[in-house]
């Protein structure tokens, strides 16, 4: 269909200023946080400011035949955001108002396109708080949040975004809006909040969102634990686990991120150190102390070089900075990254870090690691540079290897960045055709017409008879690393 | 197929010991509903096996751990086969330095926290009848108790699940890590769904470390108005309990019975609980009792060890039988936090209407009130119509204000005059296409979901 019949019916919905066509403008849609794999341009750009807006634009699309997509803030890392397939993509960003907050029951309820720190900084002086805490926090809407049931470094202790989100209102891709869970728990019926949770807007489009805040802690803690070699951090790791202390965080940095951070921030690690371990412990005042104390020891026995505790918020900003700096640092050190998101049992850490490293040496790659050390959440970051020839290639196929890696010993390929576009072609690693088949179920429980988010998360079949879609190979399969089944 | 044929192509399958039929099912009924035949499969591939023949015979199925909650649930349309899970009862995995384990649906919980305990860890899950409830059974209908407080309910804790479809056929979602983001988070739509859209064959669940030392504080207080200014309070601070329950003065006096501590009349109790390092519990502890005094608490005991144990697994059991036949209609209503102690006024304001016996148990930090209502003594088999009223009325009121009302069990004759679980809103067209897609034949449990699913 022409593009000025499209441009013409959103205006109608939204206002010729919020529809944005022009091809320069759309080239801020032509990714997300993932900008190394794929680009696509939308065909048009919408911004509508209400669940009724939503609606109709939901229903032009379907009566226009066009695929759609949401899009919160473009921080996501799988490339769920990038309008594979061309169509209309719905950008929530001016529906970030906070629509209620009710302190005496622990709720918040909100529109998608909140940042997801404002929502914490609106409630900390009442003492409370929204748990997920994604390092995009400062940017990433809580709509993507639920889209991609991010995580975070607190997550260990709290649980992912899908803990926190008690309801939902959603437009659905025929246009209808139904409400789902809700202030309350328990909801009789089908778990449709906690099943839309991480479905990376292949449901649907949540327009309202209904979340659980936690009390702050009376107290907090926060260490860091720098040792020579990674097993020994790893043993530190699994101990802290083992005498019964779930840390709120738990994460380790190798040596590789140790020496770009010193190299940016001059954060002051020591001599020598090879792993860095950052413990948060939040809680009862009495209980943090005696698990500090805990913890102390534990790092005693395992050859520490160096504990430093913080004594202040200043303080504990401080040992954070280079946790928070660490992605970016990797720039100092390469010219391009590719970040990989897989998950291992815990107790699997020293012997997956050590094939890690095997697999940096067999490609004469760096690869640096940060990452969720007590949910076994890896972030392999994989230093390459796409000018030389054949790099980015051999960067796919080493996080490839790495995505197998993880699945061997029982992981999973994606702990938090979520399958999107990146990871669409692993995704039968780790499930059978009969798995895929039931998550197929559901999408056409949804959406029987799969014009939401098309090409995401689910693998289409090669000779895919139900979709009007055509086949676009991806890039790791026309690069020959992967096959459709 | 008739009774006798069904039992051969089932003993087929599962051998001849392992099938139950004609009379001998009756202890097998589902409100009255007898089944043709009971099966037990061995494993996945019998239980495969048996789903097959169901789908091709088109006979309904109800999956069935060891009964506890079989009372949850609209009346069945029709019970051809029941298919029992007792023989899955195996751990599958257990790496305490994970956390994680992976269990067989059948396995009572009271074993599988038995292992867990060796390694350090347990289960967060004390649902009622705790000694014969099963892993499966829990996941199925959701059910918690006390502990959901600081845990939350199965569909916090499940991380990875194994699914025996209607047509036999076996599916997995989620995984055995404690983060996954790969595909739909499957578990979520089979935790809570009664068995309606696949038989939960194991399932991969988050554990905790057992707090090196728990102790429970009850206060006693004249009015619940007290009670619930101290539970607000406690919830308010930065006190970190394990449990917070609250129980009406029929509630209290039977659960100290039961429990071998005698509570005075016409007092409500608030039980809080705490675990953490010995020094953390004792000042978290006296934190408590202050704020209780401060609300006027009338008496208080400090409770631990053996003691403690037997008072929450009276807490989780309550009611006991009572022995004279009069049996309760257990309700539980899901309601802000704010609105718990009106909703057990109005509940006990409207039993005294209807000339029934009232009680109430509250996980008061999650809103969740678990109602009992029963005939006055003498009056054993009191029309069910006015319970199926009383439901109605209470329910009016909880959903104006967002909340929900189900009743957990009630004789067949009460659920015959009231929707047991009450509307859905407006998302039930998308729970009916989802069991349209994953149970085409509606063979599974039919009839017993919300909205008739």
């Amino acid at each position: 269909m022409d593009k000025r019949r499209i441009v013409e019916g959103l205006s109608a919905i939204v206002g010729r200023e919020w529809v944005i066509s022009d091809p320069d403008e759309l080239t801020v849609y032509e990714c997300d946080g993932m900008t190394y794999l794929e680009k696509a341009l939308p065909d048009v750009v919408v911004l509508p400011d209400s669940t009724e807006q939503v609606a109709e634009v939901v229903k032009f699309c379907s009566r226009e035949q066009l695929p759609f997509l949401p899009r919160g803030a473009g921080t996501g890392l799988s490339g769920g955001a990038i309008a594979v397939q061309g169509g209309v993509i719905i950008g929530l960003n001016r529906m970030n108002r906070i629509l209620e907050i009710d302190l005496a029951n622990q709720r918040a309820v909100v529109e998608p396109g909140l940042v997801n720190i404002a929502l914490t900084q609106a409630v900390q002086d009442h003492g409370h708080y929204f748990a997920p805490d994604p390092a995009s926090q400062a940017a990433s809407s809580i709509g993507g949040n639920v889209a991609e049931n991010a995580g975070g470094p607190h997550c260990l202790k709290h649980g992912t975004t899908t803990m926190h989100i008690l309801g939902l209102e959603l437009v659905l891709a025929s246009g209808e809006i139904v409400q789902v869970g809700g202030k309350t728990l328990d909801y009789p019926g089908y778990d449709l909040t906690g099943l839309f949770v991480g479905s990376e807007g292949t449901l649907g489009i949540a327009t309202k969102v209904t979340v659980r805040l936690l009390r702050q802690a009376e107290a907090s803690k926060t260490l860091l634990a720098s040792f020579r070699t990674i097993d020994a951090a790893s043993e530190v790791v699994s101990e802290i686990i083992a005498t019964g202390i779930i840390p709120s965080a738990l994460e380790m940095m190798d040596r590789h991120i140790i020496k770009a951070l010193e190299e940016w921030l001059q954060i002051g690690y020591p001599e020598g150190a090879g792993a860095v371990l950052l413990i948060e412990l939040d809680g009862p005042a009495a209980e943090i102390e005696a698990q500090a104390k805990g913890i102390e020891q534990i790092c005693a026995q395992h050859g520490i070089l160096d504990l430093r505790i913080a004594k202040d918020e200043q303080e504990r900003t401080l040992l954070w900075k280079g946790r928070k700096g660490a992605v970016a640092a990797v720039g100092r050190i390469t010219h391009e990254f590719y970040l990989q998101d897989g998950v291992i049992p815990r107790t699997k850490l020293p012997q997956v870090l050590r094939e890690i490293e095997a697999i940096a040496e067999r490609n004469a790659f760096v690869i640096a690691n940060v990452f969720h050390a007590g949910d076994g959440n890896l972030h392999p970051l994989i230093c390459f540079d796409s000018r030389r020839k054949g790099e980015l290639q051999r960067a796919i196929a080493a996080g490839a290897e790495i995505m197998r890696l993880c699945l061997s010993v029982g992981g999973s390929i994606t702990g938090e960045h979520g399958i999107g576009m990146e990871k669409i072609d692993f995704v039968p690693l780790m499930y059978s055709p009969d798995d895929l088949e039931a998550m197929r179920r559901v999408r056409v429980a949804f959406d029987p017409s799969l014009r939401c988010n098309p090409g995401k998360l689910l693998p289409t079949t090669r000779s895919c008879s139900e979709t009007n879609v055509t086949y676009r190979p991806h890039r790791v399969e026309r690069e020959g690393l992967a096959q459709r089944y | 197929m008739n009774s006798e044929r069904l039992e051969g192509r089932l003993a087929g399958i599962v051998g001849a010991d392992h099938v139950v039929a004609a009379e001998s099912c009756a202890p097998y009924a589902v409100d009255d509903k007898a089944p043709k035949a009971v099966v037990f499969p061995a494993d996945a591939q019998e239980l495969s096996e048996v789903m097959k023949l169901a789908s091709s015979e088109r006979l309904s199925v109800v999956p069935w751990g060891s009964g506890t909650k079989i009372g949850l649930g609209g009346i069945p349309a029709r019970v051809d086969l029941v298919v029992g899970l007792t023989r899955l009862n195996q751990i599958i995995d257990y790496e305490p330095g994970d956390l994680t384990a992976t269990f067989q649906a059948g396995m009572l919980l009271r074993e599988a926290q038995t292992s867990l305990h060796s390694g350090g860890q347990f289960l967060p899950f004390d649902p009622a009848r705790y000694e014969r409830a099963t892993i499966g059974g829990i996941l199925a209908t959701n059910s918690s108790g006390p502990w959901r407080h600081r845990y939350g309910t199965a569909r916090d804790l499940v991380i990875g699940i194994r699914v025996v479809h209607a047509d036999g056929t076996l599916t997995k979602g989620g995984a055995k890590v404690v983060k996954s983001v790969s595909g739909y988070d499957m578990s979520k739509l089979y935790v809570g769904s009664l068995g309606t859209l696949g038989i939960i064959l194991e399932a991969t669940l988050r554990l905790y470390p057992l707090p090196a030392v728990e102790r429970t504080w009850i206060a006693l207080f004249l009015t619940g108005e007290a009670a619930g200014c101290a539970v607000a309070q406690i919830l308010h601070s930065t006190i970190v309990c394990t449990r917070v329950e609250l129980l009406s003065p029929f509630a209290a006096q039977s659960v100290g019975r039961q429990a071998g501590c005698a509570l005075p009349a016409d007092t409500v109790a608030v039980a809080v609980s705490v675990g953490s390092m010995s020094e953390a519990v004792d000042a978290q502890i006296a934190a408590i009792r202050k704020l209780c005094h401060q609300e006027r608490a009338v008496a208080g005991f400090l409770v631990e060890g053996s003691a403690q144990e037997s008072l929450w697994r009276a807490i989780c059991d309550f009611p006991s039988a009572s022995g004279d036949g009069r049996s309760w209609a257990t309700l539980k209503a899901s309601v802000s936090l704010a609105k718990v102690l009106e909703t057990i006024h109005r509940a006990e304001a409207l039993g005294r209407d209807l000339g029934l016996e009232s009680a109430a148990v509250s996980e008061a930090g999650c809103g969740i009130v678990r109602l009992y209502w029963r005939g006055e003594t003498g009056s054993p088999e009191k029309d069910p119509t006015s319970i199926a009223k009383g439901v109605e009325e209470l329910r009016r009121w909880v959903l104006r204000d967002g909340g929900s009302l189900v009743i957990l069990s009630a004789r067949p004759a009460i659920k015959a005059s009231v929707d047991v679980w009450g509307p859905v809103g407006n998302a039930l067209f998308l729970m009916r296409e989802l069991k349209r897609q994953f149970d085409s034949q509606g063979l599974l449990n039919p009839g017993r979901f919300v909205g008739g699913i």
